[in-house]
This record gives C-alpha cells, sequence and structure tokens, in this order.
C-alpha cells in the first residue's frame, strides 16, 4: 500500500463519516416527523425522500451537479456569496455521500420511532414533558438500537457511494479520489493488483463496520 | 443426466429453427474516440447507404474502449486517438495484422465558457492564480489528457497546473464541465471545440507546437465480420471520407 | 361540577362517542364493555386525542375549546394519567420514572411530595430497582405514585386492577383508597369490574357505543345489570 492509497483510505472514511453527522439532525427530524404525524402530502414527501434509494445514482449525481454547480440555485448562491465551490471539489464528495445515504438513515430511523410504543410518549407528556423533552428522553433511548443501525447502514452506503460521487466531485488524485472512484480507475488502467489490493481494504472498511454495529446492538441488548 | 438433456437438446433445436436467416446486411460494430463522434456518424450515413451494412458506434475514451477489447467486447474496428492505445492491443495480438492505418492528426485548444471574462492567451495563463481549476480528459490514460499533458510538460507548466487539474473520462466531458462554469477553462481537441455551443476557443496550440496526435484506426483480430470491416475501413480510408473529416476540422494525412 | 365534559364528539372506528356530563364526585366510575370508547374518553381529557368538537373544562379552567380554538397541550393540565399498560418507563429506574414529572419547585402542597407519596404507596424500597423486576403489584404502585407526584389536579385510571388476579387486587384496593381519601383527587376510575366500583366510587356512569346511557351512585345496584359487560 502507497502513501496515496493510504490517503484514499482514510479520505474515505472521514468523509463518509462526516456526511453521516451531518444528515443526522435532518434524518431523525424527518423520521420523527413521518413516523409521528400525518399531513396532505405526506406520501409526496415520502417519495421524494426515497428517490436517491431507487433512482440510478448517477441520475441523482446529475441532478445535483446542475443544482450545486456554479450556475445552479444553490451553487451560484454559494458560490457569489461565499467564494465556495462544492462541484469538483472535496464538499462534492460529501454532498454526493449525505444525498446518496440519507434515505437509508431515514427509514431505519423510522421504523425505530415507529417501534417506540406511543404510550410511553403520551404518558410523558402526562407527567409534563415538552416535544423535545419527550423525544431525548422517551423516544431516542428507546428508539437507539434502531437508528445507530441506520447511521451505520448510512456510513457504510458512503463509503461504496460511486455514481454520484464521480458526476459530481470528478475523481480527483489527492482531492476527491474515494475507495471506490480509485478501484474504478485501477481498473480502467489495468492495474488489477492495485484494484484488488482496495478491494480488500473496501472489504476490510465494511466488515469492521459491520461488526462494530453489532457489537454496538449486542451491548444494548438487556 | 438423459433426462435432462432431451429437453435442452430439444429447446437449442428450436432456438437454432428460429434463428433469423442469415441476411446480406451485416452490422459492424466500431469502438472510436469520442472526439470522432459526428465525423464518424456522418461518414456512416453514406457507406450504409451505399452497403445496406449497418454501423453500430461505440463512442468513449480510447483508453477504456481498449479496455473493454481486451476483455472481449465484440468490436469490428477500434479507431483510437492515440497511438499507445492501439499497440497495447496490438501487443496483445488483438488487431488484424496488415489493417493498421493512421491518416488522422487534430490539434489543441484551451477552451473556456462563452461568458467568460477570462483572458487566456497562451498556455502560460493557466497558470493564472484567476485559473482555479482546469479540466482534462484523464492524463494518466485518455489520450486527450495525455497529450495535453505532454504539451504542458514540454512548455514547462505541468507543476504548476498539475494541483488545478480535475480529470474526466473522455474528453467531451470537459466540454461540458467547462461549459458549465465549474471549471474555469479546459483543454481538448480544435474539432470538439466547435461542438458545443456553450464554450469557446481562448487559444490554440499551434500544431508545430504541440504533441504528434495521431488517430490509427484498425480491425480487430476477433471480428466476426472480418469482410464487411475491411470494406467499412476502406472507406474510412477514401477520399470521401477524408473530406468529412477536414470539414469538422480533423488533418488528413495522405 | 369540577369537570365539565359538553358536547364531546370525536369519531372511533364505528361508532361516535358522544358525551355531554358533568361531575362532581370524587371518584366516578366508567363502567362499560370493551370498546365502549372509555379510554377514548379519558384520553381526550388529557388531551392526548383530537376530538371532532369539545368543551372541556377542569376545575374552572378551559382545557380544550374547539369552537374558540382552545386546546391547552397535554403537559400543562395538570391531570395525572394510569394508563391500562402501565407505560413505566422501561429504560429509567424505579427512581427516575418517579421523578420523571416531578418538579420540586412546582410542588407546594407536601402530600404531593416523594416522601409522602411513596409513604403512601410503600414503594421506598423499590427506588433504585429496574422497572422490569418489579412484580405486578409493585409496577402498579409505581405508576400510581409516577402519576401522583406531577401533583396532579385529577386522576384519571384506566383499569388499573385488570391485569392482576383476586388476591393482588384485594391488596391494591386499599391503596387506592388511602390516595382517595389522604390525596382527596378527584379520580375518573374505568373498570368493568363491580365489586372495584362499589369499593372505591361514588357515583358510576355507564358507557357503551360511545355514550352514556346511565349515571347512579356506586351504592345503588342497579347499573350493573345494565350492559353486558
Amino acid at each position: 500500500m502507497t502513501a496515496e492509497e493510504w490517503q484514499i483510505v482514510w479520505f474515505t472514511a472521514w468523509v463518509s463519516a462526516l456526511s453521516t453527522i451531518l444528515i443526522l439532525p435532518f434524518g431523525l427530524a424527518a423520521a420523527w416527523l413521518l413516523a409521528r404525524y400525518q399531513w396532505p402530502g405526506k406520501s409526496i414527501v415520502e417519495t421524494l425522500i426515497s428517490l436517491p434509494l431507487v433512482m440510478p445514482p448517477v441520475a441523482t449525481g446529475l441532478i445535483l451537479l446542475k443544482l450545486f454547480g456554479r450556475r445552479g440555485a444553490i451553487g451560484g448562491f454559494l458560490h457569489d456569496t461565499l467564494n465556495l465551490d462544492i462541484i469538483f471539489t472535496w464538499r462534492g464528495v460529501l454532498v454526493s455521500l449525505a444525498v446518496m445515504s440519507f434515505p437509508l438513515l431515514v427509514r431505519s430511523a423510522r421504523v425505530a420511532f415507529e417501534g417506540v410504543n406511543l404510550r410511553f410518549e403520551q404518558i410523558a407528556r402526562t407527567l409534563g414533558a415538552g416535544d423535545f423533552r419527550v423525544f431525548f428522553t422517551i423516544t431516542m433511548p428507546l428508539a437507539l438500537r434502531g437508528v445507530v443501525g441506520g447511521m451505520i447502514l448510512s456510513f457504510a452506503r458512503a463509503l461504496g457511494e460511486f455514481g454520484a460521487t464521480i458526476m459530481v466531485a470528478g475523481n480527483i488524485p489527492g482531492q476527491t479520489s474515494t475507495l471506490s472512484l480509485a478501484i474504478f480507475q485501477s481498473v480502467q488502467l489495468g492495474h488489477d493488483a492495485d484494484a484488488f489490493r482496495l478491494l480488500g481494504i473496501s472489504v476490510v472498511l465494511a466488515f469492521v463496520a459491520v461488526w462494530w454495529s453489532e457489537y454496538f446492538m449486542r451491548q444494548r441488548r438487556r | 443426466m438423459s433426462r435432462w438433456k432431451t429437453p435442452f437438446t430439444w429447446m437449442a433445436t428450436v432456438i437454432v429453427a428460429c434463428a433469423p436467416a442469415p441476411t446480406d446486411a451485416t452490422t459492424i460494430n466500431v469502438f472510436a474516440a469520442a472526439s470522432l463522434t459526428e465525423s464518424l456518424k456522418e461518414i456512416a450515413v453514406a457507406y450504409e447507404k451505399r452497403t445496406g451494412n449497418k454501423v453500430v458506434f461505440n463512442f468513449g475514451a480510447s483508453s477504456f474502449l481498449a479496455r473493454q477489447i481486451e476483455e472481449g467486447a465484440p468490436a469490428d474496428i477500434f479507431f483510437s486517438a492515440d497511438e499507445a492505445r492501439m499497440d497495447s492491443l496490438e501487443k496483445k495480438g488483438l488487431v488484424l495484422k496488415g489493417t493498421r492505418k493512421s491518416r488522422l492528426s487534430n490539434s489543441l485548444v484551451i477552451v473556456v465558457a462563452l461568458d467568460s471574462v477570462l483572458q487566456i492567451g497562451s498556455a502560460t495563463d493557466l497558470t493564472q492564480t484567476r485559473v482555479k481549476r482546469i479540466a482534462l480528459a484523464d492524463p494518466k490514460t485518455v489520450p486527450a489528457g495525455i497529450y495535453a499533458k505532454q504539451y504542458l510538460e514540454k512548455q514547462g507548466l505541468w507543476n504548476a497546473v498539475a494541483p488545478k487539474v480535475v480529470p474526466t473520462d473522455n474528453v467531451r466531458a470537459v466540454l461540458s464541465a467547462v461549459g458549465s462554469g465549474n471549471v474555469e477553462a479546459g483543454m481538448v481537441y480544435k474539432t470538439d471545440a466547435g461542438i458545443s455551443k456553450k464554450v469557446r476557443i481562448a487559444c490554440l496550440i499551434p500544431s508545430g507546437e504541440g504533441p504528434h496526435i495521431s488517430y490509427p484506426m484498425a480491425v480487430v483480430k476477433d471480428s466476426r465480420q472480418l469482410d464487411a470491416a475491411k470494406g467499412f475501413l476502406k472507406h474510412l480510408d477514401s477520399d470521401e471520407a477524408a473530406r468529412v473529416f477536414e470539414k469538422f476540422g480533423f488533418i488528413v494525412r495522405k | 361540577m369540577y369537570l365539565v365534559l359538553r358536547q364531546i364528539s370525536l369519531a372511533v372506528a364505528d361508532f361516535t362517542i358522544e358525551v355531554d356530563v358533568e361531575l362532581q364526585s370524587q371518584v366516578t366510575a366508567v363502567f362499560g364493555p370493551s370498546g365502549a370508547g372509555k379510554t377514548s374518553v379519558l384520553d381526550l381529557i388529557a388531551g392526548l386525542r383530537r376530538p371532532q368538537s369539545a368543551f372541556i373544562q377542569l376545575h374552572g379552567r378551559v382545557l380544550t375549546d374547539t369552537a374558540n380554538r382552545v386546546e391547552v397541550p397535554t403537559r400543562l393540565r395538570e391531570i395525572g394519567y394510569v394508563p391500562q399498560d402501565l407505560a413505566l418507563f422501561p429504560h429509567l429506574s424505579v427512581h427516575q420514572n418517579l421523578l420523571y414529572g416531578h418538579n420540586t419547585k412546582v410542588e407546594t402542597n407536601h402530600l404531593f411530595s416523594f416522601e409522602h407519596v411513596t409513604q403512601v404507596l410503600e414503594i421506598q424500597s423499590l427506588a433504585l430497582r429496574s422497572v422490569t423486576d418489579l412484580s405486578g403489584g409493585e409496577k402498579q404502585r409505581v405508576a400510581l405514585a409516577r402519576a401522583l407526584l406531577t401533583s396532579p389536579r385529577l386522576l384519571l385510571l384506566d383499569e388499573p386492577l385488570a391485569s392482576l388476579d383476586m388476591n393482588l387486587k384485594s391488596k391494591i384496593i386499599p391503596y387506592l383508597a388511602r390516595i382517595r381519601d389522604e390525596f382527596r383527587l378527584p379520580m375518573l376510575y374505568i373498570t368493568h369490574d363491580p365489586e372495584e366500583v362499589r369499593a372505591l366510587c361514588d357515583e358510576v356512569l355507564v358507557m357503551d357505543r360511545g355514550r352514556i346511557i346511565s349515571r347512579s351512585p356506586a351504592a345503588e345496584p342497579r347499573w350493573s345489570g345494565q350492559t353486558t359487560a
């Protein structure tokens, strides 16, 4: 393994972790709203959130490219007012990973929240707790297993993300090169040995992520 | 075992019996560099009319296409953007001896977005701080990028420019990157610059200064349509085809 | 007339609950077969469900008035609720459960102090235990104590003794009597056991298919035959 390869591994891991942390508050909020409330148009929201899961990743990547490009609705604003570029930078990687792994977090967390007996939340209210207190002292602790499971799943999805990332961030050596992109490029170059080395690392990372999540789940089981 | 043999044999017989009878029309699969897209399509139209054969194109980065052919993709003709990709196939014995020809050349240009205010008179201007990112077809593998890197190295500019490079999968992707405004400049073939309405040529790399660009074409050895492939290759080598290539801005050598 | 329920209308699965009553006895039983809508009425009073229309007033304070779009949130209603499944928080200890709604700054009446409540219900020794370790009777008392520790102005009980055997029931009834006598809280008590009604309640409302079909003092015997309980 070369220094460059280690950099790729390290970069992939920390951007995936950052992405998971970034989507956490939004994902939990969305999951909570979907689990507990009804409103007209709810099914549209559900569908929109699930889209990145079902659409071809490159299609999602294309939408992000248009949205976050310098001429796009969001990208234009960021570029003009904050001099911040998303496309072809590590921030583009972050955005791709976040968008692609968001639906997995919401789904898992929603199931976890729905699994919390509504009665507990209701009784907590009769005991004087407001929405925030109910969420943090009752819902979250009881849903924790599922939520953490969702986070790990998101993280693993982010680790392996390719289609949207290559469109939005390209594969710039040292700047946006992730594990999946590097494997793809090695294959294209005919450097099979490199590709298999990186593949091995991917497997190890995925294995560690899943093992750790299982271990955590085991601890919580009373 | 014999219990399985009968249904399978029966199925195979039915399938073979239903297979379309061979007709005079053949389909020729051409794997060609992305920069040849418009010109080859136009050339194929005349050829199809005359012979009744069908030409199916697979355009992309020559490096990617070469890799596909190595892996067994059913190509009849390979039209590469540089000699090195063709060499690698020939070394693997995938090129039909005697069919390789190099007639086509091109030149490089630097393009910017149509509404760009940047002044880029020469490659040296790419080192300006205002030029934050430059799109090139992947200089590790794609001919257009390799040529660009060769040129920049020759000019002593590569070290300054390299950190700004955004590598793309093929040369056409450079056009869309520049056109979208997400990079300040890019280097493509002169023949590509006219394709996109969103970019304009900022400066031409004079062919004397530039790298030696050459587009070899050949019949793939494992082609199933050897005769038809050879026929189309001959057509590509003809004066009629040369006129089309020149129309699009390619340089045809005799 | 401490609890006023006027023009209550709530659609549930098969029928519409319609209630119009004003309560004055200290302990009122709500008696009726399962599915009559008794729990839903309690949920409404506690603010856990939204009715199509309702006017609810407790001790002179308007809690719900759909006509004027008044809906006091549950946490501000000062109503204690002991649900049928007790809903003791499994991830908290007994002590944490008890203190969940207890705010010593707000508590003005020593009757609802931690010491007094735990003493009345005899649960002082259970404090550090896990909720899942408790016996049925212990759980019952902890749930009651938890509700009392919020210094409520009304106590809602949904079949508090339903899941207990005869022996345990006879053990818990005195505690409920103690709550009635010590804390002097008005209580709304759902049950379908006539014995509990007679032991603890002053008045009984009989409900069937969402309506109150009779109302009488608990001592009178005739109400117990009015439904197929």
